[in-house]
Parts: structure tokens; C-alpha cells; sequence
């Protein structure tokens, strides 16, 4: 993909591994027919306004399942674990009847709007406060803290690794969602980088290297969090399939 | 679904309308051979390559666990695109591969018979990485005392596979069939949406994506909600079916 990229116009279809005159044609191409840095900041904004919304919904609820006895603590706990299996496309309709009627259409707000809640992070966070020792808090609490400060200094300094994880993992899908962003904008000055590129897959004829040049800028960031933090997003991987 | 229309009431007119388009049928058996054909690359597949990747050590751990983590963090949209070059008919590279034995191209994503198998194979390549760090992750949490003493009782490694390795992965496995039954075909969607479109002749459409026509192609959301709320049934009834095989059949080490 990133060779393509490189590969002056005549020479796409080659089977060499190396471009014989590398070129970034193929970028200013996509530069210029589409606003791609304008897609990146949308992008970007989308998926850290998401990531942070939901890792805070995520944080209170869990505290709220783990640490307080209510009624029907157990079922909205089952509620919420129910709304994870619910396939997306069930929902879109309904989100997208109450996002027009909030008038929120081809708005980044509205991208976000639905994600601000994770039920997946919410059962993530629900397991490790679990495993977080009942003493400590009890410890808190003797000496005059209040809910929200047990909360804020106990607990979340000390859950820094699977929030951390969390956070890894909903912005790299939020940086991957596609299918949400793409009911929603109707310009390309309010797309995620991820419609970007299929406006250069057409029914008509591909057009290969400005396609394999977006395609490179859209992954170089999951790239880039992957190569710094690797050991950690495997973790946060495997974390979750072990749920 | 246009906001200025007051919804009317239609009893159960949309449910009975769904049922007898012959879309939703073709939709409901190409879910099924979406799901029979994921199975093989997201459950057996990787069992059988983290089975024989386990004793991996050091650098080549890393490249192998790079390799198989890269499909799975990098977006679908472009995976579709990066397949969709790689299944060019003219130039792909597997087409230049089988013109090298001789054969005539196949139109991967433009054939009836290959645009399902296609999607299925983008699909499971997508998954198979997650599959295999989970199957990973659980056989080395064996006991490794376990094997040894299997072992010094003269086990084959065939034997110390079929009789301890594959019963305690028995919950992580039916884990990850019961992942596949439930969302697998959910995330055939955007391959189906961007290479596809569910074509050609409907043959590589599912249910989910008929819903999406529906829904936003052809502006029926009665239709698409009536097919909403069947498969929010369908497939709760399905999952809470597996929940109870599972807790019967799977073997866990105490």
C-alpha cells in the first residue's frame, strides 16, 4: 500500500516491490481532490471527543455498579451488557430520527453523540473496580472521603493500566468507524478520513494511487500508537476477548 | 423517516411485507453461509496456529504477533481498498498468481459465485488476528504441569494437544463461536459496502445490509425497522441458545 502510494502514475500495475522513481504525486493528487486535512482534524476530534466521553460515562457507571448497593443494580448491569450484542444497524435508524430531530445533522457533535456511552467499557471498567481491594476504599471512607473524591483520588489513579487500555482501544475504533459518519455528513469538509478514501473507489475505475496515498495517511496513526505503545495494545486486545 | 411525515399506524403490515420480498430470503441464507464460513478462519484457523505458534520466542514472537495484529487495528475501509486492489481482475496480484498456473482471472468481486466467498475470506482475514491472540492468550495460561506429566507418561504431542490442550481451550473456543454467531456478519458490512454494494444479483447481500438498503437506500425505515426488531429477536434467541450449550459442554480446570 504505501509502495503503490509512491508509484508514478504509469507504473501502478508493476509487481516490483520498489518504485523505480518514487514520486509524492499520488498525495498532492489526494490533496487536492479531496480535503483531507480538514477529514484528519474532523477524525481526530471525532475520535478523542468519543474516546474521552465515553471512558468518563464509563468510569462513573462502573463506579456506580461496583460500590453502591441499589435496586436493580444486577439488571442494568444485564441492560447494559444486552445493548453491547445489539447489532448497530438496529439502532441507526432511531439515532439518526433523534440526531435530525436535535437538527445535529453534518455535525461532529452528533458523530459523537451515540458514542459517548460504551457498554463494553463500561463492563471492562466493571471487572477491574471489582478487583480493586474493598479495604482501600473502606480506608477512604473512614477517614471523611465522599463518593465523588474516593472515585477521583482513590480508585482511578490507581486503574491508570486498564484505563489506559480502554482508551487505546475506543479511539482506534473510533479512528476505524466508518458506517456512523458516513449516515451522517453530507460534505466532505464535515467527513471522517474514512469516507475520504471511498470516494476514490468508484464503480467507473479506480484510482489506485491517490486511493493507496489516503489509505496510508488514514492508518499512520493507528500505525504510529502501535509501534510506540505495542506492548500495551496487545494487552488491551487480549484484555477485552477475555472478558 | 423524513422528519415532516407523521408516522402512521400499520399493525404488522411492514412485518408482513418483509417476509414475502424475495430479497429477504436470499439476504437470510447468504447470513448463514457468511456465518459457516467465517467459522473456519475465526475459531479453527487460529487454534491451530497459536497451537503451533506457542513456543515462538523473542524476535520472531514479535514479527509473528506483528503480522497478525496489523490486519486487525488498521481500518476496514482500508482493508476493502487494499483487496480490492489485490482482486483486480486486470491487475491484482492473485490474479497475476493464478494467470501464472495458466488459468483464466477470476472476477473475484463481480462473479456471483466468488463476491460472497470474497467478502467472507476479507472478513475472516480481518479477525483472525484477534482470534489467535485470544487462543494465545488462553493456552498460556495452561498449567504448564499439566503437559510435563503428560509428557513423562510418554504423550505424543498429538496426544498432549487432543486430550489436555484442546479440552481446557474448549471455553475460550465456544467463546469465540459465539462471538462469530453473533456480530460476525455485522462486520462484513463496510466490505460488503464498499466493494460490493451486495451485488452482483444480490448474491454477497446479508441481512444486515439489507437493512441498510432499506433503511437508507430506498427511505422504507418501516421495513428496515421491522427488519431491525426480527433480528434483535432472532439473534437474542440464538445467543442465549449458545450461552446454554456452552455452560453444558466446555470443560473448565479447577
Amino acid at each position: 500500500m504505501f509502495v503503490t502510494a509512491l508509484r508514478p502514475e504509469n507504473e501502478i500495475y508493476s509487481y516490483l516491490p520498489i518504485p523505480t522513481a518514487p514520486s509524492l504525486e499520488n498525495f498532492a493528487i489526494a490533496l487536492q481532490q479531496i480535503p483531507a486535512v480538514r477529514m484528519l482534524i474532523n477524525t481526530f476530534a471525532f475520535a478523542l471527543g468519543s474516546t474521552m466521553a465515553s471512558l468518563l460515562t464509563a468510569v462513573l457507571a462502573a463506579y456506580a455498579l461496583t460500590r453502591w448497593r441499589f435496586f436493580g443494580a444486577k439488571l442494568a448491569y444485564a441492560i447494559i451488557a444486552l445493548t453491547w450484542l445489539v447489532p448497530f444497524q438496529v439502532v441507526m435508524i432511531p439515532n439518526y430520527v433523534l440526531v435530525s430531530r436535535l437538527g445535529l445533522i453534518d455535525t461532529i457533535t452528533a458523530l459523537v453523540l451515540p458514542n459517548m456511552m460504551s457498554a463494553f467499557a463500561v463492563m471492562m471498567l466493571v471487572q477491574s473496580m471489582r478487583s480493586f481491594p474493598a479495604e482501600v476504599v473502606e480506608a477512604a471512607r473512614m477517614d471523611g472521603a465522599s463518593d465523588w473524591r474516593i472515585l477521583w483520588r482513590v480508585i482511578v489513579p490507581n486503574l491508570r493500566a486498564p484505563l489506559a487500555a480502554l482508551a487505546i482501544l475506543l479511539f482506534v475504533s473510533a479512528w476505524n468507524e466508518y458506517f456512523w459518519p458516513l449516515l451522517l455528513t453530507r460534505s466532505p469538509e464535515t467527513s471522517v478520513i474514512q469516507s475520504g478514501i471511498q470516494m476514490f473507489i468508484s464503480d467507473q475505475g479506480n484510482r489506485w494511487g491517490p486511493l493507496m496515498a489516503v489509505s496510508s495517511i488514514a492508518c499512520l496513526p493507528v500505525l504510529a500508537i502501535y509501534i510506540v505503545l505495542q506492548r500495551q495494545v496487545i494487552d488491551s486486545f487480549v484484555q477485552a476477548g477475555l472478558r | 423517516m423524513l422528519p415532516f411525515l407523521q408516522p402512521r399506524a400499520v399493525g404488522l403490515l411492514n412485518y408482513e411485507r418483509l417476509v414475502t420480498l424475495p430479497q429477504t430470503g436470499q439476504a437470510l441464507r447468504n447470513t448463514a453461509f457468511y456465518l459457516l464460513g467465517l467459522l473456519p478462519l475465526t475459531v479453527a484457523l487460529p487454534v491451530f496456529i497459536a497451537i503451533l505458534t506457542q513456543d515462538l520466542q523473542g524476535r520472531w514472537r514479535n514479527l509473528y504477533r506483528a503480522l497478525i495484529f496489523l490486519p486487525l487495528i488498521i481500518a476496514p475501509v482500508v482493508a476493502a481498498a487494499v483487496w480490492r486492489w489485490l482482486l483486480d481482475p486486470q491487475f491484482g496480484l492473485v490474479n497475476a498468481v493464478i494467470g501464472a498456473f495458466g488459468l483464466e482471472p477470476v472476477r473475484f468481486l463481480n462473479d456471483p459465485n466468488f463476491a460472497l466467498w470474497s467478502i467472507v475470506w476479507i472478513t475472516g482475514w480481518k479477525l483472525m488476528g484477534f482470534s489467535t491472540l485470544i487462543v494465545s492468550a488462553a493456552l498460556s495460561s495452561i498449567n504448564p504441569s499439566l503437559i510435563e506429566a503428560a509428557r513423562i507418561d510418554c504423550a505424543s504431542e498429538w496426544e498432549v494437544t487432543r486430550h489436555i490442550r484442546l479440552p481446557l481451550l474448549s471455553p475460550t473456543i465456544f467463546l469465540l463461536v459465539l462471538l462469530t454467531i453473533m456480530v460476525g456478519a455485522q462486520w462484513t458490512f463496510t466490505y460488503i459496502h464498499v466493494l460490493t454494494q451486495g451485488g452482483p444479483l444480490d448474491s454477497s447481500t446479508n441481512i444486515y445490509y439489507l437493512l441498510w438498503q432499506f433503511g437508507f437506500g430506498s427511505l422504507a425505515a418501516g421495513w428496515a425497522s421491522a427488519a431491525g426488531m426480527i433480528l434483535f429477536v432472532g439473534f437474542g434467541v440464538v445467543g442465549l441458545a449458545l450461552i446454554w450449550i456452552m455452560n453444558r459442554v466446555t470443560f473448565h480446570d479447577n
